[in-house]
């Protein structure tokens, strides 16, 4: 079948180019122009995750991130926040299954700042590193938890879900945020070992992108960067390979006060980086990635059985991917005709692949995403040291659009007749243990949402 | 313990280099024959192109009992055309990588399509089909008001949403728009059909009393004739001058608990109304505002936060409800976040004692500095995509505001000083004037809150 989607002109690198370049102590650095905007971000990627976690101590990789904001030698308190902010500067960090991530988006001429920042920490954090600092971040990472999974409905379910499809033991087993014992039994003897062990210049991939000079930026790098010791004290991280399947249908029913109803499930999926993989994100389009996709089809607008029905993905490279089926029913419906409809259409699916319309759409779906994460100068440095970190090429990153591109429907129809069966999923159900209350005052939505950038 | 910090070499902090020119951007001002107005602005670079529509259909005119027919209006307005079937329109759409957003709040409804640069002819003639003819199946309709049944128990049992509606129900006078929440009541929602969404179609929506913003990378784009085929076609009469209530509200300092029996943590929502983006003081709102709580560094975070723990974050902030040229508009005021239960009362003692010291020694020099160097250097980086200038040329247009006005407020922002902004921020946080919302669990923080004297303390079921 011939590619049902024309890339538009811009697909991929849209003209950018990166250059890269290694520090002796062993960073690598990646550099990108573009004069556009006055702007310019630095993104800095260790390789280090919540995988590297031992038993006993989930939730220290993200602990410490905060950590990396609480000063160092020559940067006092909070004066990380403060510094780049004064100079009109956005910044935070983030930290997931593979890795770490600090990044600053800059007024171009304050790019040195960042540089400078970034250095700081990277080479002296334990100078300022304390106990009541370990205290105080220990206190808002549990408010963190509370917030985000812990105190809103549904909050869980990720680390359910996650905690079923991959197995006792293995190093995806737990989230990021960690367990409530665990970040109380962290000391700071973990995060010491911790920084020694993880954050060397040789562990880590630098990206600067937008408004730059490449060689003022690069001597910048290496006054600031270059004398950070290497060093080898990690060791590789434990296997997350796991066979294709999961081989059975795993199953949790979660009695809680929710507000409806619902079905979700994890499918193994194939490691980000591969042909695989982009097959398995254009099936989950298709199937469960926007209004004209087929779950929503089914079960919101002909069946009327759902609130909301869709599919994520969360690439992962160091272990099986994951896909993410999450349904909402409406009033009344009960999760096993819910759960009929989706096995109905996942097996049609596998049966038929999709037509070749909706390969047009899926594909133009995705390519439009990536032209939104590459619309920054941080998206793009984010990308760059994405692929330079989990595939040792950051060039991959201004190609992978082109990658989805080419992937064919018998590949897309393959990938869901191997991995989307009832045999490879882990399912969690919920089912509230009180009606759904409405108070007097007459039930309602508001939408008044205006945080600002929420710091770390 | 400084193992490797003592073989690392050490710089001076570096100084900035010179700052490059960067102004938020002018757009063109244009009117199609059919009266619409059109913002133009070409942004090199952005391959996605951002269009927003303003639609002046604001909830103040939604029919008495019928509150969430400017939503579902707004939702249903891309379930199908005179061309195309719901489901046919939702595929056309995703065919050209496009999204269509509509979302109907105070000011009015705003339609948002975002739309790769080499189909914007085709994503421009679906919204031009929505908004020109839609269809409003019966069907449809009835789906979007089921579906939309259904979302209310998620939208009550999230703490931050049901604390939203908890204050806007005791801030506005009960027959007042704001008092209710945007999207309908189950009791108001259910009575919706498409009729009534039909109705409330053709006596607001129409191209002479709305504005269309387009901004991206419009290199070999014929603007004019892409326009002209597809949102040109949409017509509709003249609309009658439209009045509208001014915004009050009872501040009197009273805390309300939203009981959640067995919550690990508190939400908190303390506000009041204030002065909207045509009062004079705004700019010094904005800048005392951001410097009571508008990041991690602020006075509300530095205390709840980086000293004592209780909290993942707070920030206060000021968000328009409607802004009018006459006065009769407002903002919201507020400071958000959410607590430990077990700490709600102590971090509400210190939220008023960070308040109380403000009233009494004002802003630091060097504070009002590092918060305008923040609001203004931030600009060039805020306004990086296509989206979020084309959002702010919109509301700015909602808000009946000059076309310039983001660019001017950064020079405002840049002369406001100290003392004003001292000013602006405690008038805006009156300690004795605050609404308090507390979603959490009552058995827990009831008696410690009665005990900060912060106002009469009334619980209601969550």
């Amino acid at each position: 079948m011939p590619m049902g989607h024309t890339a538009t002109q811009q697909a991929g690198t849209g003209g950018l180019k990166a250059t890269e370049h290694r520090l002796a102590n062993g960073l690598r650095v990646v550099l990108s122009e573009d004069h556009l905007t006055p702007v310019a971000a630095v993104c800095l990627w260790y390789d280090v995750g919540s995988r590297h976690e031992v038993k006993g101590r989930t939730g220290l990789a993200h602990l410490f991130e905060h950590l990396m904001f609480q000063g160092s030698a020559q940067v006092k308190g909070n004066g990380h926040f403060e510094l780049v902010q004064g100079a009109g500067g956005s910044l935070n960090g983030t930290t997931s299954f593979e890795r770490t991530n600090y990044f600053e988006t800059m007024p171009a001429h304050q790019l040195e700042l960042a540089l400078w920042l970034e250095a700081d920490r990277m080479g002296s954090l334990l100078v300022a590193l304390d106990e009541e600092g370990l205290e105080n971040q220990r206190d808002v990472v549990k408010n963190e938890r509370r917030q985000r999974y812990d105190n809103v409905p549904y909050g869980t379910a990720f680390e359910r879900l996650v905690g079923m499809a991959y197995p006792e033991g293995h190093p995806y087993h737990h989230t990021p945020i960690g367990s409530m014992a665990d970040l109380d039994a962290a000391s700071l003897e973990d995060a010491r070992t911790f920084f020694r062990t993880y954050y060397a210049p040789n562990n880590a991939v630098l990206s600067v992108v937008g408004d730059i000079d490449p060689e003022q930026t690069l001597a910048w790098i290496e006054k600031y960067f270059g004398s950070i010791p290497s060093h080898d004290a990690k060791q590789p991280p434990r296997d997350g390979s796991l066979p294709d399947t999961i081989g059975e249908q795993l199953r949790e029913v979660v009695e809680e006060e929710v507000p409806s109803r619902a079905l979700m499930a994890a499918y193994r999926l194939p490691h980000d980086g591969t042909r695989e993989a982009d097959a398995a994100d254009l099936a989950l389009t298709v199937l469960g990635g926007g209004e004209s996709s087929r779950l929503h089809n089914r079960l919101v607008r002909r069946d009327r059985s759902a609130v909301a029905a869709g599919f994520g993905l969360l690439r992962l490279a160091g272990a099986p991917s994951l896909g993410w089926l999450d349904v909402k029913t409406s009033a009344g419906v009960e999760v096993p005709d819910v759960e009929a409809a989706v096995d109905e259409e996942l097996a049609r699916f596998a049966e038929e692949g999709p037509t070749a319309e909706e390969m047009e759409r899926a594909q133009a779906q995705l390519e439009r995403e990536w032209l939104d994460r590459l619309a920054t100068v941080g998206g793009r440095a984010d990308e760059l040291c994405r692929f330079a970190v989990l595939f040792g090429d950051p060039q991959l990153a201004l190609t992978a659009v082109r990658r989805v591109l080419d992937i064919t429907a018998e590949e897309v129809r393959d990938i869901a007749r191997a991995r989307l069966r009832p045999d490879n999923r882990a399912v969690l159900v919920y089912e509230p243990t009180a009606p759904a209350e409405t108070d007097a005052s007459g039930a309602a939505g508001d939408d008044q949402d205006d945080e600002g950038d929420r710091a770390q | 313990m400084s193992d490797t910090a003592a073989t690392m070499t050490f710089h001076p902090q570096p100084t900035a280099g010179a700052a490059k020119p960067w102004a938020f951007p002018a757009p063109e001002r244009g009117e199609l024959p059919n009266g619409l107005t059109v913002l133009r602005c070409h942004r090199p670079g952005q391959q996605v192109v951002a269009v927003e529509v303003n639609l002046d259909a604001p909830l103040d005119a939604e029919p008495a009992g019928l509150d969430g027919v400017a939503t579902i209006m707004a939702r249903a307005l891309s379930e199908g055309t005179d061309k195309h079937s719901a489901e046919e329109f939702a595929a056309e759409l995703e065919r050209c990588g496009a999204t269509l957003d509509a979302h109907a709040d105070h000011p009015g409804v705003r339609v948002s399509l975002e739309v790769p640069v080499s189909r914007l002819a085709r994503g421009l003639g679906l919204l031009a089909d929505a908004l020109r003819a839609p269809a409003f199946p019966d069907g449809e309709v009835e789906r979007l008001v089921a579906n939309r049944l259904d979302e209310i128990p998620h939208e009550l049992a999230n703490p931050a949403r049901r604390a939203s509606m908890a204050l806007s129900k005791e801030l506005f006078p009960a027959d007042s728009r704001p008092s209710r929440p945007r999207q309908g009541t189950e009791e108001t929602v259910r009575r919706i059909d498409a009729t009534a969404v039909r109705a409330f179609y053709e006596a607001h929506v129409r191209p002479s009393t709305s504005t269309a913003v387009v901004v991206g990378d419009l290199t070999g784009v014929d603007l004019d004739q892409v326009l002209a085929d597809t949102l040109g076609s949409w017509s509709g009469g003249p609309a009658p001058q439209r009045t509208y209530p001014a915004i009050t509200a009872d501040d009197t300092a009273r805390v309300v608990i939203v009981d959640r029996p067995g919550a690990v943590q508190t939400q908190l929502l303390i506000g009041r109304i204030g002065a909207d983006r045509h009062d004079r003081v705004w700019p010094a709102q904005v800048l005392g505002t951001y410097c009571l709580g508008g990041t991690l560094t602020s006075r509300l975070d530095q205390v709840l936060r980086e000293e004592k723990g209780y909290t993942y974050g707070v920030r206060s902030f000021g968000q328009v409800l409607r802004s009018m040229p006459d006065g009769s508009g407002a903002a919201m005021l507020a400071i958000t976040g959410s607590v430990a239960t077990e700490v709600t009362g102590p971090a509400l003692e210190d939220t008023w004692r960070v308040l109380r010291t403000l009233a009494e020694e004002g802003l630091t020099d060097e504070e009002r500095d590092v918060a305008v160097q923040n609001l203004v250097g931030v600009a060039p980086l805020k306004f990086e995509t296509a989206a979020a200038v084309a959002g702010t040329l919109a509301d700015q247009v909602e808000q009946h505001l000059p076309d310039d006005f983001q660019a001017h407020l950064y020079a405002r922002l840049a002369e406001t000083g100290t003392v004003e902004a001292t000013a602006a921020v405690v008038n805006a946080f009156p300690v004795d004037r605050l609404v308090t919302v507390l979603v959490g669990d009552a058995a827990a923080i009831e008696e410690p809150v009665r005990a900060l004297g912060i106002g009469e303390v009334t619980v209601v079921s969550g």
